[in-house]
C-alpha cells in the first residue's frame, strides 16, 4: 500500500499550498523557485533540516559571557540572586532566539519539523536555560530523523527528566508522570478505555512497569557555577532490577533488568507496535493536512503512511516525502483547512512581505521578545506548551485549529496587523514597522494594480479570491482612482526612489492593503 | 462504597430524607420564606476550573483518617494542628481562612468524594469527560453545550438577536470553554478584560462549503460576534461596579472574579461564566521540604480560597447574593502515598465546592476512608458522579425539569439537593398559585407531594398511563395549608403515571416518571 502520487501539473499554486503548509510564511520569490522545479525536486530541497547558530549574551543579566557570545556551554554565577538574573538573561536570549530563527527560516522545513516535535513532546521549559536549549535543539536537529530515536534521547534528556519528574522515580518512590505519558503522548497513544485501566493500547500495569524500567535517573549540574552543562546520570541503587511484566498489549512481555539500557530496551518493546506508527502518522497528517478523518483518510492514507514509516524503521522523511508528493495533499478540498497558529500569523506577517529584523543585538532581540509575547497574546506561549500534550488546536476534536481564534485573539489578530504595518510598535526606542517598499519591488509586476493585489492574495490567502475581494483590494491600493494612477504612482516612485513625496504614498498603500488582508477572514487560513 | 450509604455530616434537611432531592420539610419552607424570590432566568452559575487535578487529601483533610494519612504522605501532609476545622470529621488547609468563613455563614458546601466510575488518570481525557459530562469519547460536545443546543439548534447562526443580546457564557481569558462546547459553535465568548472596547473591521464572506469556505464562515462569524457581544459585555462592565475590598490584585482568579461581578452587576444576562486557574498538577515540590505550609500548592490553594471570598463578599455588596452560585471543578484528586518529589501523582475523586447563598451548605457526603495498607497508585474511591452534580445544578439553579436534564446525560441521574435553597419562594408562589409538587420526578422509588389543600375532604390516587388507578393514597378530610405526604410508588414497573388529588372542587394533576 503506498499513497497515489500527484501526477498533475505543478504550478504556482500546487508551490504556494506546499510552502504555506512547510515554512512560516514563503516569500513571492520561494513560491517562484518551486514551481520552477519538479515537484520531487522541490519536496526533497524542503525535507532537510539547516544549521542555525546558538543563542547570544546580550542582556546585562547574563555576566558570565560577555555580550554577543554564546553562553549555551557557560557556568552559572554562585551567588544566588545573580544566578537566577543569569537564568532570566538566557531565558530571554532563548526565547528571542527562538523567533530570529523562525524570522531567518530558509527554504526548508526544519522549522515546522521543530514546532511539530515541540508540540508533540510538550515540555516546558525547565529551570536551566542551557538544558533547555539542549532540549529544544535536539528536537530541531532530529527534525526529519528516527522517531524511535527521539523519543529515545528524548527520555534521557535532562529538560525532559525535570519535566515530567523523570529525575525523581526510583524503585523507592516511583514517580509514573514520564511513563505515563510516553505510552499516552509521546509514542503508542491512548485509546479507549475498554476496561477498568485499559486504554486499548496499553494498560496501567504498563503505566507502573514503565516506571520501573525507566527509575534510576538523576540530572545534575543544573545551574551549576561548576559544570557546563546539566546531565544526566543513571545511579543503580535507585533503579527497581526486578523483572518487570507488561501487559497482553505487549504480549506480556518481561523486561529483565539491564540497568542503564533498559529504557532503550523498553522503548523498542513499544515500537514493535504498529500502534506506535498510526499514532504518530495521525499527528503528522492533522499538523499538515488536515483535522478531519474522514474515512478515506482513515482507510488509505494514514496507513500507508503507517506502513512507510514501519518499512523505514521510524524514520520520518520518508512518509513525509510520500505525504507531500501525494495526490491527496495536492487535493483542492483540503486547501486553507488549517487556521493558522498565532506563529504562522506573526510570521507570515514579517516572512512573507520579506521582513527581517536585522538592527543590533540586543535591539533586535528585544524585538524578538516581543514578537514572541505577541505569539502568546494569541494563544501560544511557545517555551509552554499549553500541556505535555501540546496545544489544544492540534489534538481537541471537534474544534482543533478553531480554538485558535476566540474573540480574545482575532482581537490581537487585528491589533498585531495595526501595529506592524500601520502605527509601527514602539520597543525600546525603536519602531517595529514594516517596510513594504522592498516587498513590493519583488513582486512580479509592481506597476500593475491587479498584478500586486493578485500575488497578495497568492501569498496570503489560501485559495483565490472572488472578483469583488479581489476588486475591493485593487481600490484601497489605488485609493478608488483608475488602475493606471497607480501604475503612474508607482513609475514616479521608480524615477524618485530617495523622494520621500513619492515613495511614502506608495508605501502606505501596500501597507493598508495588507491591514485589510490580514483582518479578512479569508486570511487566517494555511 | 455505595451511593446509598450517602450521607451528610452536617443535617441541614430531614435526617429522614438523606439522599431525597429537593427534601425539604415544612421546617425548611419557614426558613426559606425570607429569601428573596428571582426567577431562574436572572440566575448565573460561575465555574472555576482548578487545572492539573487537585489535591483533595491537602484541601478538605478528612480529620477522623489523619493518622493513616500520615503513613503514606508526612512529606507532604498538612501538620494537624494547623488544619482549620469546620466540623470535628472535617478540616480545611490553613490557607482556607476565606472560605471557612464563607462555610461558617452557610455560604459553602464540600461535595465529598466526587469522581465518576472507572476513572481515567489521563488529564486530557478526565478534562474532557468533566467538560463533556460524558465517559463517550465520542462525545465532542460539553454538557453546557448540550443545554444550551437542545434550545438553540442553529446557533451561532443568528445569533446575537433581540431576544438573546449577550453571550450565553463567558470564558474568562484567552480561551473558550470545553463545557460550552455545541454541534455547530462553541457557546462560550472569550473575555480577557471586559472594560476595552472592541471594534474590528467586518468584512463580506462566502462560505463555498469546503474546509476553507466553513473556516471562513467560522471566523466571519466570530468576528461579528466580537463585535456586537464585545459591545454589550463593554456597556455592562461600563454600567457595573465591584464593591469589595477583598480582591487582591496580584491574584489573578480573583480579579477574573472581579470582572465577572462587574458584568452581573452591569447587567449583563449571561447565564454561565467560566474560569480557570492553573498549576495543580503537583507531581513535585506541592509541600517544602522545610516548610510544610510553604509550596506550590499552599499558594494556589490561598489563591482560590481568597478569590472565591472576596467575590461573594462583592456579591453581597452588590446586592447580587441570590443571584449566583459558583463551584469548583478539578479533572481529579490525586493519590493518596505523596512521591518521592514532595508531590503526588495523578488520582480518582476529589471534592469539589459549591458557593453562593442558595447552596445547600455544608460537607455533602462522609469522609474517604484511609487504610493503613494501600495498594500502589491507590486513590480516592469515588462515590458522588459528578454529572450529578452537573444535573442537580442544572435541575435546581436554572430550573430545567428533570426529564430534560436526563436527556442530557447517558446515564441515569441521580439528584441531589444542591442549590434550591432560593427556589423555596418560588415554590411557595406555585403552591399558592394551585398546583402541586411532585419529588424527585423522575423518581426511582417513590415520591413526596407538596400540595395546598383548602379545608375539607381530599382523595389522592395514582393512575397509570390508560387512566386506570393503580394505587389510592388518601380519602381523608385535611385542615386548609400546605402538606407533605409520601405517596409510595414500590413495586411499579418503570413508567410514565398520573398523580392526580381531588379537592373539594379543584383538581391537581401532575405526570411522574418512574424509572429504575
Amino acid at each position: 500500500m503506498s499513497l497515489t502520487p500527484y501526477t498533475g501539473a505543478w504550478t504556482r499554486s500546487e508551490a504556494a499550498h506546499l510552502l504555506r503548509r512547510t515554512l512560516f510564511g514563503p516569500t513571492h520569490q520561494q513560491i517562484s523557485s518551486i514551481a520552477n522545479m519538479s515537484m520531487n525536486d522541490a519536496v526533497n530541497q524542503l525535507l532537510t533540516i539547516a544549521s542555525v547558530n546558538p543563542p547570544l549574551a546580550y542582556d546585562a543579566g547574563e555576566t558570565m559571557v560577555p555580550q554577543g557570545q554564546t553562553w549555551i556551554n557557560a557556568l552559572y554565577p554562585s551567588n544566588p540572586n545573580s544566578n537566577q538574573l543569569c537564568e532570566m538573561a538566557r531565558v530571554k536570549s532563548l526565547t528571542a532566539w527562538l523567533m530570529q530563527n523562525m524570522n531567518y527560516q530558509g527554504m526548508d522545513i526544519s522549522q515546522k519539523m521543530f514546532f511539530f516535535w515541540h508540540n508533540h513532546f510538550g515540555a516546558a521549559f525547565s529551570s536551566d536555560a542551557r538544558a533547555t536549549y539542549t532540549y529544544l535543539e535536539l528536537l530541531r536537529t532530529s527534525g526529519l530523523g528516527n522517531v524511535k530515536q527521539l523519543v529515545k534521547d528524548v527520555t534521557l534528556d535532562p529538560a525532559m527528566l525535570l519535566f515530567l519528574n523523570g529525575n525523581t522515580n526510583s524503585v523507592q518512590h516511583p514517580n509514573e508522570n514520564y511513563s505515563r505519558e510516553l505510552l499516552e503522548l509521546f509514542t503508542i497513544g491512548k485509546g479507549d478505555q475498554i476496561a477498568a485501566g485499559d486504554y486499548s493500547n496499553y494498560t496501567e500495569l504498563d503505566v507502573a512497569s514503565g516506571s520501573k524500567i525507566l527509575s534510576g535517573y538523576v540530572v545534575q549540574g543544573i545551574r551549576s557555577s561548576t559544570l557546563t552543562a546539566a546531565q544526566t546520570l543513571f545511579l543503580n541503587p535507585l533503579h527497581d532490577t526486578s523483572a518487570k511484566t507488561l501487559s497482553y498489549h505487549f504480549g506480556n512481555a518481561t523486561v529483565a533488568n539491564a540497568g542503564a539500557q533498559e529504557y532503550a530496551n523498553y522503548i523498542d518493546i513499544i515500537f514493535q507496535q504498529p500502534q506506535v506508527a498510526t499514532f504518530i502518522c495521525t499527528e503528522l497528517y492533522r499538523f499538515f493536512v488536515n483535522y478531519d478523518l474522514t474515512n478515506d483518510v482513515e482507510t488509505n492514507i494514514i496507513p500507508a503512511l503507517a506502513q512507510t514509516m514501519i518499512a523505514n524503521n521510524y524514520d520520518i522523511l520518508p512518509v513525509l516525502q510520500e505525504l507531500f508528493t501525494s495526490q491527496h495533499f495536492y487535493d483542492v478540498a483540503l486547501l486553507g483547512s488549517i487556521i493558522r497558529s498565532p506563529l504562522e500569523t506573526v510570521f507570515s506577517m514579517l516572512n512573507s512581505t520579506e521582513t527581517q529584523i536585522n538592527v543590533n543585538l540586543a535591539t533586535d532581540y528585544n524585538i524578538y521578545l516581543n514578537i514572541y509575547y505577541a505569539a502568546a497574546n494569541m494563544g501560544l506561549d511557545f517555551i509552554n506548551p499549553a500541556s505535555v500534550a501540546g496545544w489544544e488546536a492540534f489534538y481537541l476534536s471537534p474544534s482543533f485549529s478553531r480554538l485558535w481564534i476566540n474573540s480574545t485573539t482575532i482581537k490581537f489578530r487585528f491589533d498585531l496587523a495595526t501595529g506592524l504595518f500601520v502605527f509601527g510598535i514602539p520597543i525600546n526606542g525603536y519602531t517595529l514597522k514594516v517596510d513594504t517598499i522592498p516587498f513590493l519591488n519583488n513582486l512580479s509586476l509592481p506597476s500593475s494594480a491587479d498584478a500586486v493585489i493578485d500575488d497578495i492574495c497568492e501569498l496570503f490567502i489560501a485559495k483565490p479570491v472572488d472578483v469583488a475581494t479581489h476588486d475591493d483590494l485593487v481600490n484601497i491600493l489605488t485609493n478608488n482612482l483608475p488602475n493606471f494612477e497607480w501604475t503612474l504612482q508607482y513609475n514616479e516612485y521608480l524615477n524618485n526612489p530617495n523622494n520621500p513625496t513619492f515613495v511614502d504614498p506608495v508605501r502606505y498603500r501596500v501597507q493598508l492593503v495588507l491591514d485589510r488582508v490580514f483582518k479578512m477572514p479569508q486570511y487566517q487560513m494555511i | 462504597m455505595k451511593r446509598r450509604q450517602f450521607i451528610k455530616n452536617v443535617a441541614l434537611s430531614s435526617a429522614s430524607l438523606p439522599f431525597v432531592s429537593n427534601g425539604f420539610g415544612m421546617q425548611a419552607l419557614s426558613k426559606k420564606l425570607f429569601n428573596f424570590s428571582t426567577g431562574a432566568e436572572d440566575r448565573v452559575l460561575v465555574m472555576i476550573r482548578l487545572n492539573g487535578g487537585n489535591d483533595g487529601l491537602n484541601t478538605v483533610i478528612p480529620i477522623d483518617q489523619y493518622a493513616n494519612l500520615m503513613l503514606h504522605r508526612s512529606e507532604i501532609i498538612i501538620p494537624q494542628n494547623q488544619i482549620l476545622s469546620v466540623t470535628p470529621e472535617v478540616g480545611f488547609h490553613p490557607q482556607m481562612q476565606g472560605m471557612k468563613g464563607l462555610f461558617d455563614q452557610g455560604k459553602l458546601s464540600v461535595v465529598q468524594n466526587v469522581g465518576y466510575p472507572e476513572q481515567n488518570r489521563s488529564h486530557f481525557r478526565s478534562m474532557d469527560i468533566w467538560t463533556s459530562g460524558s465517559l463517550d469519547v465520542s462525545e465532542t460536545r460539553g454538557w453546557l453545550g448540550r443545554y444550551f443546543d437542545s434550545y438553540n439548534p442553529n446557533y451561532p447562526s443568528g445569533y446575537p438577536n433581540a431576544t438573546y443580546p449577550d453571550p450565553f457564557a463567558i470564558s474568562m481569558g484567552s480561551e473558550v470553554t470545553a463545557t460550552c462546547q455545541g454541534i455547530a459553535a462553541n457557546f462560550s465568548h472569550a473575555v480577557s478584560n471586559p472594560n476595552n472596547a472592541v471594534n474590528l473591521y467586518q468584512g463580506g464572506f462566502v462560505n463555498d462549503g469546503s474546509y476553507y469556505g466553513e473556516h471562513v464562515e467560522f471566523v466571519g462569524t466570530i468576528i461579528e460576534q466580537t463585535n456586537s457581544f464585545g459591545q454589550v459585555i463593554h456597556a455592562a462592565a461600563q454600567a457595573g461596579s465591584s464593591l469589595s475590598a477583598m480582591y487582591d490584585p496580584t491574584n489573578s482568579l480573583a480579579t477574573q472574579l472581579k470582572y465577572v461581578a462587574q458584568m452581573i452587576s452591569g447587567g449583563l444576562k449571561t447565564k454561565v461564566y467560566v474560569l480557570s486557574l492553573g498549576g495543580f498538577d503537583t507531581h513535585d515540590n506541592q509541600a517544602d521540604a522545610t516548610n510544610l505550609q510553604a509550596g506550590v500548592h499552599v499558594g494556589l490553594i490561598k489563591k482560590v480560597s481568597d478569590a472565591i471570598a472576596a467575590f461573594q463578599d462583592d456579591l453581597q455588596l452588590l446586592g447580587l447574593e441570590q443571584r449566583v452560585v459558583g463551584m469548583t471543578f478539578s479533572e481529579f484528586g490525586r493519590q493518596i502515598e505523596s512521591n518521592a518529589s514532595l508531590g503526588t501523582d495523578h488520582g480518582d475523586a476529589a471534592p469539589l465546592f459549591l458557593f453562593g447563598t442558595c447552596i445547600q451548605s455544608g460537607i455533602i457526603g462522609p469522609n474517604p476512608t484511609i487504610a493503613s495498607a494501600l495498594p500502589d497508585q491507590a486513590g480516592i474511591a469515588m462515590q458522588i458522579d459528578f454529572r450529578d452534580v452537573y444535573a442537580s445544578i442544572l435541575r435546581d439553579w436554572f430550573q430545567v425539569p428533570t426529564n430534560e436534564v436526563q436527556q442530557l446525560f447517558a446515564h441515569q441521574v441521580q439528584f441531589y439537593s444542591l442549590a434550591g435553597t432560593c427556589n423555596v419562594s418560588l415554590e411557595e408562589q406555585a403552591l399558592a398559585n394551585g398546583s402541586m409538587l411532585v419529588y424527585p420526578n423522575p423518581t426511582p422509588s417513590s415520591v413526596h407531594v407538596n400540595v395546598n389543600l383548602a379545608e375539607g375532604r381530599a382523595m389522592g390516587e395514582l393512575r397509570d398511563a390508560h387512566g386506570a388507578t393503580v394505587k389510592t393514597y388518601f380519602d381523608q378530610s385535611f385542615p386548609s395549608g400546605v402538606h407533605t405526604i409520601f405517596c409510595d410508588m414500590d413495586g411499579l414497573a418503570s413508567g410514565t403515571y398520573f398523580l392526580v388529588i381531588r379537592n373539594n372542587e379543584k383538581t391537581f394533576l401532575e405526570k411522574v416518571v418512574k424509572m429504575k
